[in-house]
């Protein structure tokens, strides 16, 4: 390729993606080749790194994203090349170690909020490219996110040696990545950058990932990580590649699910911006992972219900305007879903709107997502394809349920919709409200 | 909508008297079964009077509960127009219109609430069923109730069906159409 | 009651329809303290959609909101009215129906976001009719653009659709996609005729905005949006207060307090609903209680110190009462099915009778073709024809998929004896009288009208129409204006230019009541920029001191 055509190649590469302007940060002398940086920013991509290093409304990769665990809220820090702030002062020989060990450039050991366990089997060859990325298309960002403070043991950093130890890392893969075979690479997706099994695997009493149960499912900030095993009645063994494929392109497969919380920020972010052929490969490998059973006899999440068909049978009387008593769950129903998911749960017939039945959601045995769903919504973008239903918690602008209406209407959608009736109470749904 | 098969409509047909004599037999309430007869009477006859195959027992009920409420003397006339019905072989709903304003010019107010009732949803200028009165059933393939359109945004862009000129006659002599104001 | 802490604000607000509410909002969010005092409840949506849909005469836009028994709001648009009299010779054309509660009149509006053009704000020297405001157009744009994000406002693209009132910003959002009903008429008027259907500018999201989503064609615009995607007050009111404004609903006032000097208002006083006084003291203090309200406010409010109301040396106060009267057919096409009440109520206008020389002589005006759904009218007027059985359902078939509406907005014109005053006879359960409004058309909007119904008549012409009902008379378009109306010269004005009272220089007016004519779009978007500006005069002025 002729050099300016090359140059225009690049400055047009990067004015697309949402670091646009940043060439000019790059070392003209050091300056790695234009493929090596693209690769660098897919395998970012891959990995998300942007989802827990960028608050919302933050500058990219300048952290400040409160982590929830169950010793404390871990603050995601500046990865962004600023040399005071960021990591602008790191080698390519301190950045790996960061990234596949879990060690600081000072030597100190890494939350294990950041997946290293999992980004620990990246090939030499993806490291550096990622290095490349981070430090030369980048934008810097000079500032510094809030210290992260835990509870003993874990705020002594040294603790984390010790769980480092202990942790189950991913061995490195060697080669390169870009040649591997379907299968091989779908592992290499699954685990060394999608680090599925951060959220998706239960943890041990350390909280480091069950391997013998990889894929099984596992609570996160509110929101439930289903099983994603090939069981065919507690996993998704009853999805085609294909039903995969769309979802992770898409956020949503009509009639089986949708994404929503962080599944919904890992569609956005990540896996919608993957190639065709890694998203087969992805597929394709969480399709074989060795199947988990929950309980025996449960049918698939997806498979619950059909669209109701009672007539709706009304008092033709009116309430005052101060009449803002609480609903009972199909009045909720009614009054605050039936209007985009239609009355009988069938969504939208464009599919704009799922249906209620044949949902995941609604399918669960746990009811965490539904009530997450209700009070907080949904928002994701994949393509052009904007996702959206107002959340329905005490900041809601489109209507503000009590927690007991909240409790009533998922009781409710479940009992018509789902795996029958959870009997949430007001007091659970409290438990779902974000700190 | 909860719909009855042909075969429960023709059951409930021919009677509400087989109803009515099975109810007897197995438990002693005749107070009950006078009204279950009555709404079978109504429901019968609402079917003749829609032409239709199929109704909602359940909205039945409620409408006709509703009628008779608001004006007590529709439950004779609805047991008349009943038992006028039966008398004749009546091959649609016009032919009995026809026949019912001939035979007592006020039948034609008791057909007004029984097509208002199931066609609007409305008796006694209360809402009895909103989303499932059968105007909605009818156009259902081109527009939504109000409040429950489910198409998904920018539906509204696409060609609806089109409508040929109606060719039928009515049935009733007409009214004064009169425009409640807002 | 007394034992309570006493309220005060940097700024004291009466009201929290838009006007209200974004004024509390911007302020609050400037670190400035806020009390916002609404008559009515805190409401909650999910009540109304659930009355809509138990409400038997849907086309009632007040129907599914019965009033508080200490705020009432007029119960219909009937003659005579519970709430609201009218008198005069067209007193049935000024029977305004309006929301006391939180948020307001927009609960029930159909979400038309017009900018006024700039002529709109230059009646008198250009026309010579009428009244010219105390402001121009380009004092007002940048209000505008504000308030379009505020509310979410989709439009065309200027460069494709030029509606007339220059824009530094495209709008928000793209421009609502329309129906196929309106793309039919679109296309007959631009073949047939010398008109244009323009997209008419909407605060409704055509994609998801402001955490609220995108409008899915529920065609319930007005009384009620069942899902979010249309502006209304509410959401003003929940920003104001998460920014840390204080919103006291059920807080009627009924006394503007003065200092000694007249010139300084020093507390406004309420009532709440079991007639317990309170005084709320603020710096400033700004009545949002739309045009009939503030009026009614100011006129209670008299006392030794100003016997014909507070605001009111002018005697200007109630006066110069406006609106955009309606002509409104319906009938029945000929052409093929349209199917109107396919998505949002009014979404496509013809707006070539919206300015021109002959402004001399009559009002200009907006043509809709609403896109309402016609099955329940259909119903019953089949039902009325005498249709049963397959020819009723035949026949709502056809009706409902064949009816048309064409309403217009016929430009009011600023008249001093066209008045609103207090009801001698009406009182309402705290003793505050009733508002009571003379209402004469003016030649200039009676003209205007005549047109329409000339236009009207070329209309269902071209679409082969049969079966046309005209709405006797002439109907209210509840967008009343010009009760304190705002000019440069204190003798004949109320306001001035940035909406403060002449005689009280700490308070304001932020309501169509300040208009100086009624303008050629619906009010609610210039009440919405107006109502930001006395934002940002407040906010230099608080800052300043």
């Amino acid at each position: 390729m002729p050099e300016t055509v090359r140059k225009t190649f690049v400055s047009l590469l990067v004015a697309g993606s949402i670091l646009a302007g940043t060439s000019h940060y790059c070392a003209a002398a050091d300056e790695p080749d234009a493929a090596l940086i693209q690769r660098g920013e897919y395998l970012a991509t891959a990995g998300d790194c942007v989802a827990c290093h960028t608050r919302p409304g933050g500058k990219p990769f300048a952290g400040g994203l409160k982590i929830a665990t169950p010793m404390g809220d871990i603050v995601s820090t500046n990865i962004t090349p600023d040399p005071d702030h960021g990591i602008g002062a790191y080698t390519e020989e301190d950045f790996e170690k960061s990234v596949r060990h879990g060690v600081r450039k000072d030597g100190s050991y890494l939350y294990p909020a950041m997946p290293y366990v999992s980004y620990s089997g990246l090939t030499d060859g993806d490291v550096k490219a990622l290095y490349a990325w981070f430090m030369h298309a980048v934008k810097p960002v000079a500032e510094t996110p809030t210290e992260t403070s835990l509870s003993f043991p874990a705020n002594v950093r040294t603790a984390m040696a010790g769980w480092n130890m202990l942790a189950n890392h991913n061995p490195p893969e060697t080669g390169d990545s870009a040649t591997f075979e379907k299968m091989r690479r779908g592992r290499y997706l699954a685990n060394a950058l999608e680090h599925c099994g951060t959220c998706h695997t239960p943890r041990n009493f350390i909280l480091s990932e069950k391997q013998d149960q990889y894929l099984a499912g596992g609570p996160l900030d509110g929101w439930y990580a289903p099983n994603i095993t090939s069981s065919k009645t507690s996993g998704i063994g009853d999805w085609s590649e294909d039903d995969l494929v769309q979802y992770l392109q898409t956020g949503a497969v009509p009639g089986r699910s949708q994404a929503a919380g962080p599944m919904g920020e890992a569609v956005e972010h990540s896996t919608s911006h993957l190639t065709d052929a890694d998203l087969h490969a992805l597929a394709a490998y969480i399709l074989q992972v060795a199947p988990q059973e929950e309980e025996p006899g449960q049918k698939p999440r997806d498979s619950f219900g059909q669209a109701t068909a009672q007539p709706d049978i009304r008092s033709g009387d009116l309430t005052r305007i101060d009449d803002v008593t609480e609903l009972k769950g199909g009045a909720v129903y009614d009054a605050n879903c039936a209007a985009c998911h239609g009355y009988d749960g069938a969504g939208a017939s464009n599919r704009y709107v799922p249906s209620l039945f044949s949902n995941s959601v609604v399918g669960a045995s746990r009811p965490d997502n539904l009530i997450m769903t209700v009070l907080y919504g949904v928002n994701r973008t994949a393509g052009k394809t904007h996702a959206f239903m107002p959340g329905f918690d005490g900041h809601s602008d489109v209507q503000r349920l009590s927690d007991a209406e909240v409790a009533d209407v998922v009781n409710y959608v479940m009992a018509q919709y789902g795996n029958g009736n959870p009997h949430v109470t007001a007091d659970q749904v409290k438990t779902f409200h974000k700190k | 909508m909860l719909r009855m098969s042909r075969r429960d409509v023709l059951l409930a047909g021919m009677g509400a008297a087989v109803a009515s004599v099975t109810a007897q037999a197995a438990e002693p309430q005749p107070a009950v079964s006078s009204d279950v007869t009555e709404a079978a009477q109504f429901l019968t006859l609402s079917l003749r009077l829609t032409d239709r195959e199929t109704l909602s027992p359940a909205i039945g009920s409620a409408l006709y509960a509703r009628i008779v409420q608001a004006v007590p003397e529709r439950k004779a006339q609805i047991s008349q127009l009943y038992t006028l019905m039966r008398q004749s072989h009546f091959e649609s709903a016009q032919e009995l219109a026809i026949a019912a304003e001939k035979a007592d010019p006020a039948f034609k107010d008791v057909i007004h609430d029984i097509m208002t009732g199931w066609y609007r949803g409305v008796a006694d200028q209360k809402v009895v069923v909103y989303r499932s009165a059968l105007m909605f059933d009818i156009t259902k393939d081109a527009v939504y109730p109000k409040t429950y359109a489910t198409g998904g945004p920018f539906y509204w862009t696409s060609k609806p069906p089109e409508v040929p000129l109606p060719t039928g006659a009515p049935g009733l002599s007409p009214s004064k159409f009169v425009v409640e104001p807002t | 009651m007394s034992s309570e802490q006493p309220l005060s604000a940097d700024v004291v607000i009466v009201g929290s329809g838009v006007a209200g509410s974004s004024i509390a909002n911007e302020l609050a969010r400037a670190g400035i303290s806020v009390i916002v005092l609404e008559a009515g409840p805190r409401v909650d949506r999910q009540h109304f959609v659930e009355n809509f849909r138990n409400l038997e005469n849907k086309p009632s836009y007040q129907g599914p909101f019965p009033a508080v028994p200490w705020a009432r709001h007029p119960p219909n648009q009937m003659t005579p009215n519970e709430y609201l009299h009218t008198t005069g010779p067209d007193a049935e054309a000024y029977q305004q129906v309006y929301l006391r509660m939180m948020g307001g009149t927009t609960w029930h509006w159909a979400g038309c976001a017009w900018r006024y053009l700039p002529s709109d704000f230059e009646l008198r020297s250009r026309y010579g009719q009428g009244r010219d405001w105390a402001l121009k157009y380009e004092d007002l744009e940048p209000f505008y653009y504000q308030a379009e994000v505020m509310m979410g406002v989709c439009g065309p693209d200027p460069a494709k659709e030029d509606l007339g009132s220059p824009r530094k910003q495209p709008y928000p959002m793209d421009a609502l996609p329309i129906s196929y009903a309106a793309q039919q008429f679109r296309k007959l008027i631009a073949e047939k005729t010398p008109w244009r259907v323009v997209h008419e500018p909407q605060a409704r999201n055509t994609r998801p905005y402001d955490n609220r989503p995108t409008c899915e064609g529920h065609n319930n615009c007005m009384p009620i949006c069942p899902i979010g995607a249309m502006y209304n007050g509410s959401y003003s009111v929940y920003h104001a207060e998460a920014a840390g404004a204080r919103f006291v609903p059920n807080a009627v006032v009924y006394k503007i307090e003065r200092d000694d000097a007249n010139k300084r208002v020093t507390a406004v006083h309420y009532f709440d609903p079991d007639k317990g006084s309170h005084r709320v003291t603020g710096k400033y203090f700004v009545i949002a209680a739309h045009c009939i309200e503030t009026a009614k406010l100011l006129l209670v409010s008299a006392d030794d110190k100003s016997p014909d109301g507070v605001a009111n040396s002018s005697g200007h106060v109630g006066r110069n009462m406006m609106d955009h009267t309606g002509v409104q057919v319906t009938f029945i096409s000929g052409d093929k099915a349209l199917w109107p009440g396919r998505g949002p109520l009014e979404t496509n206008v013809i707006d070539n009778f919206r300015d021109g020389d002959w402004r001399s002589e009559r009002g200009a005006y907006l043509v809709h073709m609403v896109d309402d759904n016609q099955v329940d009218l259909a119903t019953s007027l089949a039902i009325s024809k005498g249709y049963v059985g397959k020819e009723l359902e035949e026949q709502i078939r056809y009706l409902a998929s064949h009816t048309v509406r064409l309403f217009s907005h016929n430009e009011g014109l600023a008249d001093p004896d066209n008045r609103l005053t207090l009801s001698k006879t009406n009182k309402d359960i705290l003793g505050i009288p009733h508002p009571e409004v003379y209402y004469k058309l003016p030649e200039y909007t009676v003209k205007s009208c005549d047109h329409t119904r000339g236009l009207f008549k070329e209309l269902i012409g071209l679409m082969h129409g049969r079966d046309e009902q005209w709405t006797p008379g002439y109907f209210p378009q509840d967008h009343p204006a010009g009760s304190t109306i705002m000019g440069v010269d204190p003798k004949d004005s109320v306001v001035d230019g940035h909406c403060r009272t002449h005689d009280h220089e700490n308070l304001f007016i932020a309501s169509s009541s300040v208009f100086s004519s009624v303008g050629t779009g619906n009010i609610t978007l210039t009440v919405a920029a107006l109502a930001l500006r006395v934002a940002d005069t407040l906010k230099k002025e608080l800052n300043h001191a």
